[in-house]
């Protein structure tokens, strides 16, 4: 990596664009997207192709499963839940971060939001849309998913407000369409600024179309900012309340394990957590792969190794708070799940979930491994994997561990739950691809006034 | 009088069956098929019930057999009938997936190619004119045991212009021992039937009356009489079991002793030597002998109230004995005269068959409704003798090892298609009447029988009442209806016999097997192997064990870690040149040194469910002592294989006691009941107002005998699909009632405990729900409405009691066990249930049908729905009568009541669920003179 | 530099996303109006008999009784389409060579079933009993209409969910007196409001009880 260990004076710390100017931000945001001849896409078509057989395998998967039913995965009459609720808790929770990282930083005035936003808030939006489908395909009969939605109906039936499942449902949906909307507008300067660069008339057709216009005046900053802060500020509650009613799946229920108050908190910081960690993966591939050193330093890396520090510690504050609460409930069934997660069926599993989420983040402690920005995505995506492992932890062990004794069983994933598990990844992929050939991966706008506000330094 | 239509009836009904109430949704244009005439009686869509009789091993067991347009569909027991007394058996109810099976012989085949009655009838006449040449002298018939009273007539008539011809029977669950020990003992054979129900001590040697069988029901019922433990009311025995294979009986006994074959020879010397006998004393254990100490105080305890039980397993002369020490104790024991009319045992029988082919002395076999080929002890080699034999026929049910032996081989009409009679094991007789006329071209044995006599086209329907004639020479017509009316003919059970004098058996010393020994059972689910091709009861778990779709070797704890053998590992079993391999499962409970197998299994023709599951056990069956081999040799193969279960056995930790509390008898007697339960906790829900019916269940753990009758109930009556063995495997059996099996502490080795739907007025499962699929009804009911599941399982998922069911596939269509792909299956189905999609969660609805039906009667004529008028299909079939269901709302009712007993408690009621399904805790009467010298 | 755009792309991005807000509901209200129409319900349609029988010949002109032919109407859940042996009651004499006859008296010649193509036709998983219905005082006509006027039976109601509900959730205005019920030509009276709650009393009908799903589904 061409990241040099020693700190810039502290104006510069974000940004090193070559003679610092507006125009080479541009340059360097915009050339892929016009310039695509001087570039070299090899690598880029390599992944395309690699996500785009994951992406059809995926679709074979769906098909299968549509066609012979949900008894093609390992459910069973115990673990009626498997490997989709976990998998939509774990995209859910990294279509959380995205939002999170710029709304919330942005209402922090944390400045180097400025570099990574635009796709992070990108990623949030393919992984909710990946996780919105999980749920409709976990169901037993998924054509009927649309009866989760109020709608008017010769039945004269309605859907059931008291279901955590219906609440989810909402959530979910405003959340997308407020990603969507939330993205798209941080979008559109640039993409006029994308337009009034193009040469082809073609690409400035196109750009034209979507930039819906902007030309840039004071008026149009002026109404954006506003309109951008004003979204923010009814994003982070979104985003709180979006994984908050995810943990109220769990919570609203009265199994041991599940039903605990901590749930809620619990998962929005899970969350903030996994996405994080997919956010520093996709800032190293960008940095990468448009050479955008400049604009993504090694200091990105730095804060986003502290964020995910502070994350673990809480995380593991969590866990020992879930221990505590079974123990100091009393109830024998609390404290023999608790006993099950260390000395069960799945304690393999539970004690690698530890290790990811709560020990391994420690070395972050060190300043050196902060910025070591291969170490950084390599334990970024090992507690990714962590989370994972701890959404099919409290899938499992409660169902497999319940009350009912007589009806203890253990789960067996097919090779259909993998399959369909790993082959969505390969549509995320698709997707981002997709995603850097057509916008720009970096706010353009933003990073300028980044680059403004330094110079005033 | 029955309706019965011909078979183009039967399908164009089932079309309509089928259009008008089946779940299965037809084509876009629906299609009405009246009839052409209306039969007499019948209202579409509205179920008719008949009476009639079913054999298990030759007896009968009454039914009430339930029809929609002529099509059987449900069998429950016959309240008139002495041997379910309106219980009925896990057999019986199976029956009618027996009757719709694909699999059943449908035509004459002639050595394998497809023929007709016709051809037979030419190639019998001509055979049976060479037999009367020669007087019958090579002319033999082998039938399982008869009991019905035209059958006997008819061979008896047969053996009358045939002097020379040979009648063998063979019925492979037989009872050689008790009627030679019988004949041992009073000098003439003898049935005993010990009065449970007066019998304040009952000791079990490794009897099994209340395991399957055909009296099952009757004994069950009795026991339960000595069961009762209410406020005011205590009636209650102490039931001893000693066994070397732990038994329904051993299961649920106060007092367990598990003891090799031969030891229990030795014990039941030491209790007749302590009650006067002079034997010379067996060797026995101290535990044995302290054990034997303890029941004799209690018998003395109890003059005239104790009864002793020998199984089929133990020698003629330990039965003998049985019987002396019984007269000594004056005990509460009916002698009958055996219903079976013939004399020699059933393995001389055989033997006698085979020796007599060998010997050529036979050149035409028949072969009526009995297995040989395959349920027979291996050393004779039934299926090859019968191979030898030039004309030889067989009528049975299915194209069975037999049949494949057979040059003829001829499809045996079903018993809900035929006219016949049949006996109880106490001798009363009942008329079997056809449910739906033949839906192949079978006939019944009647009708062959009649054959062979030369009568070309007899009814058995005719030859039955010629029969019954004698029994009511006038007004017989009337009588006729009565008969068919009640399934029984008052009056034709024997009159129990004046108790004859006994004499003391010579016990000649035995000398104890040096080698392990295997001892042979029933299976709990197939029985002798006739039921093997029966998905219902393939997939109904056995009953200690939870077994499902095989059998296994059970070998005690100790012997296993003895040749370090773990659940599943394949041993290879030898007893001279036959040896079999089995997968093991160690049970506890099984005495040391004894190794028990369950027949029935490894059937080679049996039909698509039945073959290749589980291993043949016959193959190693003794002649001499057909339910032990003595010193088999056991190695094991390395090989593995797991053994198919719906359940663990396990012992409940301590604090988990809560599901399943005990209680004994003492601590009843002085109220000292500690059963910790938080009742009706406060909740921030709204209470429900119910102020119509508050439907409840309540459950009695002391009755329940695990017979798993209403298991099975439940299966047929709310079209409950079979998964197969590979979903069994994956965890997704349907059973929507399961019997949940708990080793309890010494002294009684297991609980059982019924769990339906709890339908909890707080139910878990109710909020959670999307899309209110799963619902609370006015009158308390937990309903389920399939068609509006979407199939998120939530509500299974936050189920404490984990009782809904899932299709994970299309179980009861799309799914190879659900029919076989086979249309026939369909018109098993109960049109009042829907028949569940894929996707959709399942669960029990408290038989939903039935009460709808009584709220339309009692509404329609403007009262309220009686105590009573509603019975679950689960509590009908209970032998015991441990499941009550009823309104809570009726103070008086019997539910009511139930709830205020001291042992009442509900499941997991700390929970707040409310549950309408509540408990009565198991009550159990160890003997404390033994509890306390362990101690 | 060229312009890229002609001012009337300023329209079409409204329109554009006037459309984004409205469609959505459009599509809804659009599909709900399909699902209450005739082509889903089959409401009013017409279906191919192999008899063409005429329920406003025999019900209308000729005047017989419902129950003549459906007879376990008042016993059992299905009204019973008749047995042809019904038909030969009459038929046996009168237009005994008629062409229209002929399905009919072949039926009862070769003893096999006329297969009627059914016009009211509920999903499997709706369990309706006539007799409680009409024991309630729930009359022919008001499910079925005007029969006597149909010369090819019609189904007169929608037969969906919400349609079955109106009257679970408010039965009172359309009982009957008993008398009233095989009235084909019963319509309410002016006081039909008071004499519906009476009726609801009379027949002891427990109207909360009517919108359990338990009562139509198993």
């Amino acid at each position: 990596m061409s990241a040099s260990n020693e700190v810039p004076a502290k104006a510069e710390r974000w940004l090193q664009p070559p003679g610092r100017s507006y125009e080479a931000i541009n340059e360097l945001v915009s050339a892929p997207l016009l310039k695509r001849k001087k570039w070299s896409w090899k690598f880029w078509w390599i992944a395309f192709m690699a996500s785009l057989a994951l992406t059809a395998l995926m679709l074979v998967c769906i098909s299968w499963l549509f066609t012979k039913g949900v008894g093609l995965w390992g459910v069973n009459t115990t673990n009626v839940w498997g490997f989709a609720i976990a998998n939509y808790v774990w995209w859910i929770g990294i279509g959380n971060a995205g939002t999170l990282i710029s709304a919330m930083l942005l209402l922090m005035r944390q400045r180097w939001r400025a570099s990574i936003n635009r796709f992070a808030e990108a990623m949030t939006l393919f992984a909710a849309g990946i996780a919105g489908l999980f749920p409709i395909l976990h169901l037993g009969r998924p054509l009927y998913f649309y009866w989760l939605v109020p709608y008017p109906n010769t039945m004269a039936l309605w859907p059931q407000w008291r279901s955590a499942l219906i609440w989810d449902f909402w959530a979910i949906l405003s959340y997308i369409l407020f990603s969507i909307l939330f993205w798209y507008s941080g979008l559109i300067p640039d993409l006029a600024c994308v337009r009034d660069r193009a040469k082809t008339p073609g690409a400035r057709f196109w750009f034209g179309v979507f930039a819906l216009g902007w030309r840039g005046s004071a008026r149009h900053w002026q109404i954006y900012h506003v309109y951008h802060t004003t979204m923010a500020c009814l994003g982070v509650p979104l985003v709180i309340s979006l994984h908050s009613v995810v943990g109220l799946d769990f919570a609203a229920s009265l199994m041991p394990g599940w039903s605990e108050t901590i749930y809620p908190p619990y998962f929005v910081v899970g969350a903030m957590y996994s996405g994080f960690t997919m956010v520093i993966a996709l800032a190293a591939a960008v940095r990468w792969g448009f050479s955008l050193q400049a604009l993504i330093t090694v200091d990105h890396f730095d804060v986003m190794a502290k964020i995910l520090l502070a994350a673990s510690i809480i995380m593991s504050i969590s866990y020992m708070t879930e221990w505590f609460g079974a123990w100091y409930s009393g109830e024998h069934e609390e404290r023999s799940l608790v006993a099950y997660e260390f000395r069960g069926h799945y304690r393999a599993l539970y004690y690698a979930m530890l290790f990811c989420n709560c020990f391994l983040p420690q070395i972050f402690w060190f300043r050196a491994a902060r910025r070591n920005i291969a170490l950084v995505v390599v334990v970024g995506l090992v507690i990714n994997i962590g989370m994972w492992l701890e959404r099919i932890n409290i899938v499992w062990i409660t169902l497999s561990h319940g009350y009912a004794v007589s009806m203890w069983r253990v789960f067996h994933p097919t090779y259909w739950d993998y399959l369909l598990m790993f082959s969505s990844l390969g549509l995320f992929a698709l997707l981002y691809l997709l995603l850097c050939r057509l916008a720009p991966i970096v706010s353009m706008h933003e990073t300028r006034r980044l680059l403004s506000q330094e110079a005033q330094q | 009088m029955s309706f019965a239509p011909d078979r183009r009836d039967a399908l164009k009904l089932l079309a309509m069956g089928a259009t008008a109430a089946l779940g299965a949704c037809g084509p876009p244009e629906e299609e009405i098929v009246p009839y052409v005439e209306m039969p007499e009686g019948l209202t579409p869509g509205v179920p008719m019930q008949f009476t009639t009789a079913l054999p298990l091993s030759g007896y009968a067991r009454g039914a009430l057999v339930t029809s929609y347009e002529g099509r059987p569909t449900r069998i429950e027991g016959n309240p008139r009938h002495p041997a379910s007394l309106g219980a009925c058996d896990i057999f019986a109810q199976a029956e009618i997936m027996t009757l719709y099976n694909p699999d059943r012989a449908k035509a004459v085949l002639n050595e394998g190619n497809l023929s007709s009655w016709e051809d037979f009838e030419k190639a019998l006449l001509s055979q049976m004119q060479i037999e009367r040449g020669r007087r019958g002298s090579k002319l033999t018939i082998l039938t399982g045991r008869v009991t019905s009273p035209t059958m006997v007539r008819q061979i008896q008539a047969l053996l009358k212009s045939f002097p020379g011809a040979q009648w063998r029977r063979y019925e492979p669950i037989h009872d050689d021992a008790e009627i030679s020990g019988a004949t041992m003992a009073f000098g003439r054979p003898l049935l005993p039937i010990p009065r449970l129900d007066q019998a304040a001590v009952v000791v079990s040697l490794d009897a099994d009356p209340l395991g399957p069988g055909p009296y099952q029901l009757a004994y069950a019922y009795a026991f339960a009489q000595k069961r009762l433990a209410r406020k005011g009311v205590i009636q209650f025995g102490r039931l001893y079991a000693v066994e070397s294979c732990l038994s329904l009986t051993g299961a649920n006994s106060d007092e367990r002793l598990a003891l090799p074959p031969h030891l229990i020879r030795g014990f039941i010397v030491d209790i007749a030597n302590r009650l006067g006998a002079k034997l010379p004393q067996e060797a026995l254990g101290d535990d044995a002998s302290r054990f034997a100490a303890a029941v004799v105080e209690d018998l003395k305890a109890n003059p005239g109230h104790g009864v002793f039980l020998v199984g089929r397993g133990q020698p003629a002369e330990t039965h003998a004995l049985c019987h002396w020490i019984n007269r000594a104790l004056k005990a509460p024991v009916d002698y009958f005269p055996p219903v079976d009319p013939v004399a020699s045992t059933h393995v001389d029988s055989l033997r006698g068959l085979v020796e007599d082919i060998d010997n050529g002395r036979v050149e035409s076999l028949f072969i009526i409704g009995c297995n040989p080929a395959y349920a027979a002890p291996g050393e004779l080699a039934v299926d090859d003798a019968i191979a030898k034999v030039p004309f030889s026929a067989y009528h049975g049910l299915y194209d069975d090892e037999t049949a494949a032996r057979c040059k003829w081989r001829l499809p045996l009409s079903h018993t809900l298609e035929s006219w016949s009679d049949l006996r109880a094991l106490d001798g009363a007789v009942s008329v079997v009447q056809p449910l739906i006329r033949p839906l192949y071209d079978t006939r019944t044995a009647h009708q062959l029988l009649a054959l062979m006599g030369g009568m070309l086209s007899a009814s058995s329907y005719q030859l039955v009442r010629e029969t019954l004639q004698a029994r009511a020479p006038r007004d017989f017509e009337t009588h006729w209806r009565q008969w068919l009316h009640d399934g029984i003919i008052q009056g034709s059970a024997n009159a129990p016999l004046a108790p004859p004098n006994v004499t003391l058996p010579h016990m000649d010393p035995l000398q104890a097997p040096r080698g392990p020994s295997l001892t042979f059972a029933p299976d709990p689910s197939i029985w002798d192997g006739s039921y093997a091709n029966n998905a219902w009861l393939q997939e109904c778990p056995k009953p200690t064990t939870k077994e499902v779709w095989g059998n296994s070797i059970h070998i005690s704890p100790s012997d296993a870690a003895a040749n370090d053998l773990e659940e599943g590992d394949i041993v290879t079993l030898r007893r001279g040149e036959h040896s079999l391999e089995a997968p093991v499962n160690i049970v506890q409970g099984q005495a040391a040194g004894v190794l028990g197998a369950t027949l029935g299994y490894g059937r080679r023709r049996a039909g698509a469910i039945g073959e290749g599951l589980g291993f043949d056990a016959y193959k190693l069956m003794p002649i001499g002592t057909p339910w032990a081999a003595h010193n088999v040799a056991l190695s094991r193969t390395g090989a593995r294989s797991t053994i198919l279960r719906t359940q663990r056995s396990f012992h409940l930790a301590p604090e988990r006691r809560e599901i399943y509390p005990t209680v004994t008898l003492q601590g009843f007697t002085e109220g000292n009941i500690d059963i910790s339960e938080r009742r009706g906790l406060p909740t921030l829900l709204p209470e429900w107002e119910y102020d119509s019916y508050k439907w409840a269940m309540s459950i009695d753990n002391t009755l329940c005998i695990g017979c798993n009758a209403c298991l099975v109930a439940c299966r047929s009556e709310n079209n409950v699909p079979v998964v197969g063995p590979i979903e069994v495997s994956m965890g997704r059996e349907m059973h929507w009632l399961r019997v949940d099996v708990y080793y309890r502490d010494e002294p009684t080795p297991l609980g059982f405990q019924p769990v339906p739907c709890m339908h909890c007025e707080k139910a878990p499962c109710e909020p959670v729900c999307p899309v209110e699929a799963s619902v609370h009804d006015s009158e308390g009911l937990n309903v389920q409405v399939y068609n509006r599941c979407i199939g998120t399982r939530f509500c299974q998922s936050n189920c404490p009691y984990k009782v809904r069911r899932f299709n994970f596939f299309g179980y009861a269509t799309d799914d190879v066990y659900a029919n076989l792909h086979a249309q026939s299956f369909d018109a098993q189905f109960n049109p009042d249930v829907t028949v569940r999609s894929r996707g959709v969660m399942e669960k029990c609805t408290y038989c939903l049908q039935r009460i709808s039906r009584a709220r339309r009667t009692a509404e329609k004529e403007n009262r309220r729905i009686a105590e009573g008028e509603i019975v679950t299909a689960c509590q009908a079939a209970c032998p015991t009568r441990a499941i009550i269901f009823g309104d809570l709302s009726n103070a008086d009712g019997k539910v009511s009541q139930l709830r205020n007993e001291p042992q009442h408690y509900e499941m997991l009621g700390h929970l707040g669920t409310r549950p309408r399904t509540t408990y009565l805790a198991a009550i159990e009467n160890p003997n404390p003179a033994l509890r306390e010298k362990e101690e | 530099m060229a312009q890229i755009f002609r001012p009337y792309a300023d329209s079409v991005a409204r329109v554009v996303m006037i459309a984004i807000l409205v469609l959505p509901f459009a599509i809804v209200g659009i599909a709900y109006g399909v699902m209450w129409s005739p082509y889903i319900t089959g409401q009013h349609l017409t279906l191919e008999q192999p008899v063409p029988f005429s329920h406003e010949h025999h019900a209308g002109q000729l005047g017989l009784d419902c129950r003549y032919c459906h007879t376990s109407v008042e016993k059992a859940a299905f009204a019973s389409v008749p047995p042809t042996h019904t038909c030969m009651t009459c038929h046996s004499q009168l237009f005994t060579n008629a062409e229209l006859l002929a399905p009919v008296r072949k039926s009862f010649a070769e003893h096999m079933p006329i297969k009627w193509t059914r016009v009211n036709r509920l999903p499997a998983y709706v369990y309706f009993d006539h007799s409680i219905h009409i024991a309630k005082g729930v009359g022919c006509s008001t499910c079925h209409g005007r029969v006597d006027r149909m010369p090819l039976v019609q189904q007169a109601s929608p037969l969906t969910m919400a349609w079955c509900l109106a009257c679970h959730r408010d039965p009172a205005p359309h009982l009957r007196p008993r008398e009233e019920i095989f009235n084909m030509s019963w319509s309410p009276p002016g006081d039909q409001e008071q004499k519906g709650s009476d009726l609801v009393e009379r027949y002891h009908i427990r109207i909360d009880h009517l919108s359990d799903c338990s009562v139509c589904h198993r």
